[in-house]
């Protein structure tokens, strides 16, 4: 319970038998290699890169398809989507169903008739736009009813079309208004330009050139025969000719959609193999032999030896010691009770342990129960978490990260219940507790408060002595003593020295805390620098160690969250039952109006007080806590296996 | 009546009632403002991204709990309230509604910038996400700490 012991391995097998041996490797799955590449020793005595094969250029080409088939056929995807999905969940294969069922789908054809489909669509799409723009360009002339090749067939006149700016319009009327054989016609305007149409005989068309430019004009030629309106709606007819057409295709496309299932198993399994291919880039060769480092669980070693013996034939060379305790790089695999698995996902978002540390998976949990129910604290919101979870539980399929999640909230609902039935809180309060609650959140808020503190010195109390734990479990009982002993020392004597103001003790228990607090700021002084090099240096680093207390002092205040969150939480409840009660006194429609009030408000709140509880217990846990002992940063044990998208791997 | 008797007579329920006032709408403009500042930064993230609107919905929720704070201490006091009550209660009702009103006010907007940021990572590195809301709720404990404070002062003297 705890982490997983691992030994590291190094192996020796010739070149030609690596593609076996890592397809036996996969399936065996529990293999961490270590990246040889940065080992320079290795290199200098000669050792040299393994150069990736070219196979992997053309699984990296094969993904691609794979991936640009679902994409497409996603669109037309007719299998349940959101909770029926959800319930029906992944299918479950293992590696060796895996292989076999994507080996046997031949997806190229699919991939060569689908693109087929999809480049005439685009094709026809292009066509379309192009349409489009024309009739953007026509549509400023519609009104003009001649068709274009008689303006364009004129003897004796000259015909301009073009556009001028709005704001030039009268300067232009007012130019050619001189003009003696000039016919001028505004066909329209949009809101920075008119669109302009000049007619005159060729002997003035010059100087009618001449003023049009003056005035901003810009020049249109239509290439079109007939009238703009008779060419648009031609356009119309183009346009919906190729809308038909896309149709078409996307009919053809939708047919493919059988194949969906198929090459989604097909994307996970290459996602695979390309690992695979992969992890030749962490070893090592000569000429004929590739040299191969790495971890596993040490309860695997005989199982590994299995694997690799019959991969290679027989010829090899393995050594399998224990893995180093202070080795930085040695992987970190959890494992955890039934219980506390479902924890884990806390421990990893603070950071892995390393190998010397302990799992704090365990240790984290009880706590973590307990200050989740006391901010979320209702007795009905617990009842509808225990059945939203068990119902998900028992009726859905779903992979194990997710169940996990789930498992864990199921877990929580009942700490929430318990915290609930104390508060004697339903819903707010919206239905009376029958019996008298041990606490009124509204009136023992003064207990409550205290109560949650002492939570806290419990909490950091246990945090430190898992720090000493750690130490005497090492062989450092001095350090343990210095760094833990001194600090409950002062920490419980200066509680007992503070607390006779509070309430009434003899005063002799004033006088022993003293006593104790002192021993222990003593040894803080003392010992809490030792390292440093000169007494004065030693003194001065004690001392500010000892500063160290107020944040005790931060520490302890922090928990009044514990408090404040599940009061919070409760009294919202009840004013949002105080709104639904004032009015439903309004009648008929005003108890519709209360029910939708009451349910909306309390799902809003049930929400909100489950987000809260959940961060600030995090909070709590991360720097109240694991500050006492916890410092984290293992790497993680990657399983020889890509995470899948479509299905569930075992 | 002239203003001394007035303030005699109702000062107390007029401070109270300010108090309430400033509970609400302080913690009420700063929650306003940090869920908007969140929201910005989550709208431009949907565009692209529409699957990831309900953790951005989380992320964007974490500065709206002192707006929640002001009003459940807005509504202790509003119990309290009596035509009667004393000036120095009045005055005393109205200084114990200011941590929530002022410490809500200005940690729910720093609390949004954090939440805002907190949208990127969602952006960029999903899996991590879950570590922006925590940054923003290492903001929460002072308003939370304001919180337990009024609430606190709002029963602690009996007049």
């Amino acid at each position: 319970m705890a982490i997983v012991n691992m030994s590291n391995f190094s192996l020796f097998t010739f070149h030609s038998e690596r593609e076996n041996l890592l397809h036996e490797l996969q399936k065996f799955k529990y293999v961490h290699f270590s990246n040889l590449n940065e080992d320079e020793s290795l290199k200098e005595i000669g050792l040299k890169n393994v150069e990736i094969p070219e196979s992997l250029v053309e699984i990296d080409e094969e993904i691609l398809k794979a991936k640009y088939i679902i994409d497409i056929l996603s669109k037309y995807d007719q299998r349940e989507t959101g909770i029926k999905a959800m319930k029906e969940g992944l299918d479950t294969y293992d590696f060796i169903e895996l292989e076999k069922k994507a080996e046997s789908i031949d997806y190229l054809p699919i991939y060569e008739e689908l693109r087929g489909y999809n480049t005439k669509k685009e094709a026809l799409a292009q066509e379309i736009q192009t349409l489009k723009t024309s009739i953007d360009e026509l549509s400023p002339w519609v009104k003009l009813d001649t068709p274009i090749r008689n303006l364009y067939s004129f003897k004796q006149s000259e015909v301009y079309m073009g556009t001028v700016p709005k704001k030039l319009r009268e300067r232009l009327k007012m130019d050619l208004l001189e003009t003696k054989y000039t016919y001028f016609e505004v066909i329209s305007e949009d809101k920075e330009n008119i669109y302009v149409l000049t007619l005159s005989s060729k002997s003035e068309a010059e100087i009618i050139m001449e003023m049009l430019k003056n005035n901003s004009f810009s020049e249109v030629k239509l290439n079109i025969q007939d009238t703009p309106g008779e060419e648009i709606s031609k356009y119309y007819e183009k346009i919906k000719a190729l809308e038909h057409d896309v149709e078409e295709c996307e009919k053809q496309m939708a047919t493919l959609i059988d194949n969906l299932p198929k090459v989604e198993i097909v994307h996970d399994y290459l996602l695979n193999k390309k690992l695979r291919i992969m992890a030749a880039e962490n070893f090592l060769r000569t000429e004929k032999v590739n040299v191969i480092q790495g971890y596993i669980p040490t309860d695997m070693e005989r199982e590994f030896t299995q694997v690799v013996k019959s991969a290679v034939d027989n010829v090899y060379y393995l050594e399998i010691s224990e893995a180093q305790r202070y080795d930085p790089m040695v992987p970190i695999l959890l494992k955890n009770s039934k219980f506390a698995e479902n924890f884990e996902s806390l421990t990893a978002m603070y950071a892995l342990p390393r190998y010397n540390e302990i799992d704090p998976t365990p240790l984290l949990a009880p706590f973590y129960l307990i200050f989740f129910g006391m901010m979320g604290a209702d007795l009905g919101y617990g009842i509808l978490m225990l059945i939203g979870t068990l119902f998900v539980l028992k009726k859905f399929n779903l992979s194990e990260g997710p169940r996990r999640f789930i498992k864990f909230f199921y877990y929580l609902s009942y700490s929430v219940i318990f915290w609930g039935f104390l508060y004697g809180s339903i819903f707010g309060g919206i239905i009376p507790f029958p019996i008298k609650a041990l606490f009124n959140p509204a009136e023992d808020y003064n207990l409550l408060l205290v109560i949650s503190i002492a939570f806290g010195l419990v909490h950091i109390f246990y945090g430190l002595s898992i720090n000493a734990y750690i130490k005497i479990r090492d062989g450092k009982f001095l350090d343990a003593l210095y760094d833990v002993g001194f600090w409950y020392l002062a920490l419980i004597g200066a509680i007992g020295f503070l607390l006779p103001m509070v309430i009434d003790l003899p005063a002799i228990v004033k006088t022993i805390s003293m006593v104790i607090m002192i021993i222990g700021m003593a040894g803080i002084v003392l010992f809490g620098a030792r390292d440093a090099a000169s007494i004065g240096g030693r003194i001065g680093g004690g001392i500010y160690e000892l500063y160290g207390i107020s944040g005790y002092v931060g520490d302890f205040v922090s928990y009044s969250r514990l408090m404040a969150l599940g009061l919070s939480g409760g009294f919202i409840a009840s004013s949002i039952n105080m709104m639904a009660g004032m009015v439903a006194e309004k009648g008929f429609i005003g108890i519709i109006f209360a029910a939708i009030i009451f349910i909306g408000g309390q799902l809003f709140n049930l929400g909100l007080s489950l987000l809260g509880a959940y961060v600030h217990t995090i909070r709590l846990t991360f720097v109240e806590f694991f500050g006492k002992f916890y410092e984290g940063g293992g790497v993680g044990f990657n399983l020889f296996r890509s995470n899948t998208k479509y299905i569930n791997l075992k | 009546m002239t203003f001394t008797d007035f303030a005699v007579q109702y000062g107390g329920v007029f401070f109270a009632g300010l108090g309430i006032a400033v509970a609400v709408f302080f913690s009420g403009i700063g929650s306003a403002a940090g869920i908007g500042i969140v929201g910005e930064a989550a709208s431009g993230l949907v565009i692209e991204e529409p699957e990831k609107f309900g953790k951005s919905l989380v992320l964007q929720l974490l500065p709206g709990t002192q707006g929640l704070y002001g009003f459940v201490i807005g509504l202790l006091v509003l119990a309290k309230l009596d035509l009667g009550m004393s000036l120095a209660e009045g005055l005393y009702l109205f200084a114990a509604c200011l941590p929530v009103g002022i410490v809500g006010w200005r940690s729910a907007i720093s609390q949004g910038k954090v939440s805002a940021a907190g949208i990127s990572i969602l952006a960029k590195n999903e899996e991590q996400s879950t570590k922006g809301i925590i940054y923003a709720v290492m903001v929460e404990t002072y308003a939370l700490l304001a919180f337990v404070i009024s609430l606190i002062l709002t029963n602690a003297v009996s007049f």
